[in-house]
C-alpha cells in the first residue's frame, strides 16, 4: 500500500509570554516579557496508507489538532518533514487542500446565512467541481446522510445533528481522497452518531478515502478504526492495530463473582480483589499467568459461587493505561 | 473562480434584502441625519443667500443629501468580518478552501453594496427629492465623472478597512481601532462638513492623506464645485492612493499570513 501521508520527525513549538498574577505580575509582563518555548509537538513520526481509517487519539492538550493543522498546511512545523499525496502542504497549500476534506466537530464550514444547498453550491464553484461529479455527489450525499429533509433550510436554523451532517457531505463534494474529521460526534444524540459512523465506514470502503480521525469518544473508535495512534505530550506513545493495543496495554480481565452467601477467605494468589460490593466481588488478573478457566476452577473450590462472568477490556481501559504511563 | 465570486456577492445580495429591518432602521436614521444637516446648513446660512466659498445652499444641500447615500452604500464590513473570524476562530475555515480569502470578503461586500444602492439608496433619493427637490448633478460631465469617481474612493475606503482588520490577526483584541478610524474617516473625508470650511492648514495637510478622495473628491465633482480639469487631477489622486494602499495591504497580508502560519496566531 502507498503512503498517503508521511510525517517525519514533526516539531512545532510556541513562543508563549509567560503571565504573572497580579498587577505587579501585569506590569512586570508588559515591561519585561518573559518569553518562553513550549513544544506542542515533539518529534511525531508516522505513515498512513491509502485507504485506512486511523484514530488519531491523545488527551486535550497533546497536539492533536496541532498536527492536523500542520498536515493541512495552515500552521507551519518548525521542524521535521509532511507529505500529503507527495506533497508538501506547507509549499502548495492550494493544491494540497483539494485533495483534503476537513470536518471540525465544534465549527462549521457552512455559510450561516444561506440555506445549505446554497453552501453547497457556492463550494462547487469555490472547488470548480464539474457539474455532473457535483450532481453525482451531491446525491449519494443526500442520500446516506439524508439530507434531504433541510436542505433547503437556512444552515442557522439547522439543529448540530444536521449541522454536522451538512459540514460532513459539505467537506465531501469536491471527491477529496483524504477526510480530516476532528471530533465530528461531539455532542451529537445516538442516532446521528450512528448515521456518521456508517457514512465514515461508507466511504470508506467504496471509495477508498483515507480518513484520520481525531475523537474523544471511544465508540466511534472502536467501532471504525482499524489502527489506533495515541499521542501524549506531543509525542507518538503507541501506534499499532487495535487488537494488539488493547492486548499490549491491558493484559488483564476481569471476573466478577456473585456469591450464594458471605464468605471468609477470598483471596486467591494470581488475582487481586480491585472491588467489592456485598455478595459481589471483581477479580482482576492477567490472562498470560492464569486462565481464566483455571482460576474460575479454583475459584469454585472454596467459594459458595452463584454466578459469575468474565470481562475483556475495552478500549477505555487501555487508553486510560496510555494516559496514565506517560 | 471568477464564478464563485459572482455567488458570494449574489448571495450576499439577496440575504440582505431580506433583512427587511435593517433596512428600515438604516433608512430611519439616515433620513433623521440627512434632515439635521440640511436644517443646519439652512440655519448656518441664515436663511439669506449670501454665499460662503462660491458654495450656495442648493450646492450643499445636495451635497449632503448624496454624502449620505453614499456612506450606506460605501460598505465595508472586511473589518468586522475579519475581527469576528479571528475571535471565533472561524478563519481556520476559510484557510482549507483554495480561494484567495480578501477576494471572497470583497466580494462578499460588494453584495452589500449593490443590495444598498437598491434598499437605501432608492428610499433616500425619493424622501430628499420630496423634501428638498431632486439633488441634480451640476452637469452631465460632472455626473459621468462622479460615476468612476465613486468607485475609485470605495477602492480607497475598501482597502483602508481591510488594512484595520489585518491588526486583528496580531492584537486578536480590535477593540476601537475600527471606531477610531471610521471617525477619522467621517471627519477629514469632508462627509460629514466639507473640507472647504475647515482652516487652510488643514486643508494643506489633508491633501497628503487619501481620506478626503474618499467623499470630498466624488461629492465637490457633483456639485461642480470641482471643475472637469481638477475633477481628471484629483482622480488621479485616488487612483495613486488606491495603488498604494493595495501593493501596502498586498504586503501587510504576505507578512500577516506567515505569521499566522508560522505561530499559529
Amino acid at each position: 500500500m502507498e503512503a498517503v501521508i508521511e510525517v517525519n520527525d514533526l516539531v512545532k513549538e510556541y513562543i508563549i509570554t509567560k503571565k504573572e498574577s497580579g498587577l505587579r505580575g501585569a506590569l512586570k509582563g508588559l515591561l519585561f516579557p518573559e518569553k518562553k518555548t513550549v513544544r506542542g509537538v515533539d518529534g511525531i513520526t508516522f505513515s498512513i496508507a491509502q485507504g485506512e481509517i486511523v484514530g488519531y487519539i491523545g488527551p486535550n492538550g497533546a497536539g492533536k489538532s496541532t498536527t492536523i493543522k500542520m498536515l493541512t498546511g495552515i500552521l507551519h512545523p518548525t521542524s521535521g518533514s509532511i507529505k500529503v499525496c507527495g506533497i508538501s502542504p506547507q509549499a502548495d497549500r492550494k493544491s494540497v487542500v483539494r485533495k483534503l476534506g476537513v470536518v471540525f466537530g465544534q465549527r462549521t464550514q457552512l455559510y450561516w446565512d444561506l440555506r445549505l444547498g446554497e453552501s453547497f453550491e457556492l463550494l462547487r464553484r469555490i472547488y470548480q467541481i464539474d457539474k455532473e461529479t457535483y450532481e453525482d455527489n451531491l446525491s449519494i450525499l443526500t442520500d446516506v446522510l439524508k439530507l434531504q429533509e433541510f436542505i433547503h433550510t437556512p444552515v442557522r436554523q439547522l439543529s448540530l445533528g444536521q449541522r454536522m451532517r451538512g459540514d460532513i457531505a459539505a467537506a465531501m463534494l469536491h471527491s477529496p481522497s483524504i477526510l480530516f474529521l476532528d471530533e465530528p460526534t461531539i455532542g451529537l444524540d445516538a442516532d446521528a452518531k450512528h448515521a456518521i459512523r456508517l457514512f465514515i465506514k461508507e466511504i470508506n470502503q467504496k471509495r477508498g478515502v483515507t480518513v484520520i480521525l481525531t475523537t474523544h469518544d471511544l465508540d466511534d473508535v472502536e467501532q471504525l478504526c482499524s489502527r489506533l495512534v495515541v499521542v501524549n505530550h506531543g509525542k507518538v506513545v503507541e501506534d499499532g492495530p487495535m487488537v494488539s493495543l488493547i492486548h499490549k496495554l491491558a493484559p488483564h480481565r476481569l471476573l466478577v463473582v456473585e456469591l450464594q452467601h458471605p464468605f471468609s477467605d477470598l483471596t486467591h494468589p494470581l488475582a487481586e480483589i480491585i472491588k467489592q460490593d456485598g455478595l459481589k466481588i471483581w477479580y482482576k488478573f492477567e490472562k498470560d499467568r492464569i486462565s481464566a478457566a483455571q482460576l474460575i476452577s479454583e475459584l469454585s473450590q472454596k467459594l459458595p459461587i452463584q454466578d459469575l462472568s468474565v470481562k475483556e477490556p475495552n478500549i477505555e481501559d487501555a487508553i486510560r493505561e496510555v494516559y496514565k504511563t506517560t | 473562480m471568477l464564478q464563485a465570486y459572482w455567488y458570494m456577492t449574489k448571495m450576499r445580495l439577496l440575504t440582505s434584502l431580506a433583512y427587511r429591518f435593517e433596512v428600515f432602521a438604516s433608512v430611519g436614521t439616515n433620513l433623521i441625519l440627512m434632515l439635521a444637516s440640511v436644517f443646519l446648513w439652512k440655519a448656518a446660512y441664515g436663511g439669506g443667500t449670501q454665499q460662503i466659498n462660491a458654495l450656495s445652499l442648493q450646492d450643499l444641500t445636495t451635497y449632503t443629501v448624496l454624502s449620505i447615500m453614499l456612506a450606506s452604500v460605501f460598505v465595508c464590513g472586511v473589518q468586522d468580518t475579519i475581527y469576528y473570524k479571528i475571535r471565533e476562530g472561524q478563519i481556520v475555515t476559510d484557510f482549507y478552501r483554495p480561494i484567495p480569502l480578501l477576494a471572497c470578503y470583497l466580494a462578499d461586500d460588494l453584495g452589500g453594496m449593490l443590495s444598498a444602492m437598491i434598499n437605501k439608496v432608492i428610499p433616500l433619493f425619493v424622501f430628499a427629492a420630496l423634501f428638498f427637490g431632486v439633488p441634480w448633478p451640476a452637469s452631465l460631465a460632472g455626473f459621468l465623472l462622479f460615476i468612476p469617481s465613486c468607485l475609485l474612493s470605495y477602492a480607497i475606503l475598501w482597502l483602508l478597512s481591510a488594512l484595520i482588520g489585518l491588526i486583528a490577526f496580531w492584537v486578536m483584541e480590535l477593540g476601537n481601532m475600527g471606531m477610531v478610524k471610521d471617525s477619522i474617516v467621517r471627519v477629514l473625508s469632508g462627509s460629514i462638513v466639507p473640507l472647504w470650511f475647515f482652516p487652510e492648514s488643514v486643508q494643506t495637510v489633508s491633501k497628503f492623506l487619501p481620506f478626503q478622495y474618499t467623499y470630498q473628491t466624488p461629492l465637490g465633482i457633483y456639485i461642480g464645485n470641482i471643475g472637469i480639469q481638477d475633477a481628471l487631477a484629483a482622480m488621479g489622486v485616488q487612483f495613486i492612493w488606491v495603488a498604494l494602499l493595495f501593493i501596502l495591504l498586498a504586503a501587510c497580508w504576505k507578512r500577516t499570513k506567515s505569521k499566522t502560519l508560522i505561530q499559529g496566531g
